[in-house]
């Protein structure tokens, strides 16, 4: 298939945005790359270079004839894992390597899935069940669990509410495990059957970068250093702000009782 | 006995609250879930058999990953969207939270063991998804 080089400009617009889309869902380095490799090829470009940093997205496209096409795209994604979108952006790829769809229909279902979110109810649940049931599996009791539910209510509106401002993820993890901290502190102090670590860690888990910090891990293993290295990065510096927020409320709520 | 059954319970429901969280579809809630507790399984096993911090969750995330690639092939998924919530109880946030813990209360000893216990589990689990996932790579060729 022969492109012209206003279609080549809107393929290229295409790839970005699928490129930004996976990073966004919490998709490998590898697989993005990979991904994008795929398509271009389908597309008929005889060269595709593709460079992918969960900062940067770059690509050059090769085609017979014309002129190569570049471009380059900043990319701003918190690490958040996404499957819903994650499967539906495999099956468009999927597709489109087996029969190129048309750049219009492209660039339409794209635009599809960059605005459907995961509906916020199911967020919620999962928050509520995955924060007691690990406050359990830490060693709590059921009324451990129950009171680490609640605060996850607490934790999934925060999240909600301060994802629609410019706040970082760093000034988040510090401002939700400070009041995290604070209230399961006082909830205790107050109800001292309870144990406040293991409602803690239950909550902390909502919050913990484990899963980026081992996925940068498994970049830097299969090959992937720069991103893995700017990614752990990333997350020690997530992670010590869960650490500084929640030192500074275990630190007053023991200067209180 | 009856508190292994309430970890692995738990982490079954860790499992499925993060599978939830992460947006998965309905149909792959429950496989994904029983990665979660088989996952925890393999833990025990291990952490029982062996005297060490580092092989417990490199055998569970090894297993978490080979499960997830066999309920990749059987339900026609990608196989990342059953290594997540599998590994989920291995993360250790329990002892982020007591280096922390140790780190308030000034017990620096404390900090610092626990501190390279949540490094070393961290590394553990990277280094088991990693082994797997090379194993398969040698199986494909270019």
């Amino acid at each position: 298939m022969d492109l012209t080089k206003e279609q080549q400009s809107l393929l290229l617009d295409c790839m970005l945005e699928m490129g930004e889309l996976l990073l966004d869902c919490g998709a490998e380095i590898s697989r993005v790359e990979d991904t994008l490799n795929r398509i271009g090829k389908a597309y008929g470009a005889n060269r595709t270079d593709v460079f992918v940093i969960p900062a940067l997205l770059s690509i050059t496209l090769n085609f017979p004839i014309t002129e190569p096409v570049t471009e380059t795209r900043r990319v701003r994604s918190n690490g958040n894992t996404d499957f819903y979108r994650l499967e539906k952006l495999n099956a468009i790829s999927r597709r489109c390597v087996k029969e190129p769809m048309a750049l219009d229909e492209l660039r339409a279902s794209l635009d599809h899935i960059a605005a459907g979110k995961k509906p916020f109810p199911t967020v919620l649940l999962g928050s509520i069940i995955g924060a007691g049931g690990f406050a359990v599996f830490f060693g709590g009791s059921l009324w451990d669990g129950l009171v680490a539910a609640v605060f996850a209510v607490g934790i999934c509106l925060l999240q909600d509410q301060l994802g629609r401002t410019q706040l970082n993820t760093v000034a988040f993890n510090l401002l939700s495990s400070l009041l995290t901290g604070l209230g399961v502190g006082l909830v205790t102090a107050l109800v001292p059957a309870l144990h406040m670590d293991k409602i803690l860690i239950g909550d902390i888990m909502l919050l913990i970068p484990g899963l980026a910090m081992t996925n940068a891990i498994r970049n830097m293993l299969v090959g992937d250093t720069i991103s893995g290295a700017t990614r752990l990065a990333e997350t020690l510096v997530w992670a010590a702000a869960l650490a500084g927020g929640t030192m500074v409320a275990l630190a007053i709520v023991a200067a209180i009782g | 006995m009856k508190e292994i059954v309430i970890q692995l319970l738990s982490a079954f429901a860790g499992g499925f609250g993060f599978a939830l969280i992460f947006g998965m579809r309905r149909r792959y809630l429950f496989f994904a879930s029983l990665g979660a507790l088989l996952g925890w399984g393999v833990y025990l096993l291990t952490d029982s058999l062996l005297d060490s911090y580092f092989l417990p969750p490199l055998f569970a995330a090894a297993f978490a990953v080979t499960y997830a690639e066999l309920m990749a092939r059987v339900l026609k998924t990608p196989a990342t969207l059953f290594v997540i919530p599998a590994i989920i109880p291995l993360v250790p946030g329990g002892s982020l939270f007591y280096t922390m813990s140790y780190a308030v209360r000034g017990d620096a000893e404390g900090a610092r063991l626990s501190g390279i216990q949540t490094l070393e589990s961290a590394l553990a689990i990277a280094f088991g998804i990693s082994l797997v996932l090379a194993l398969r790579e040698l199986r494909t060729k270019k």
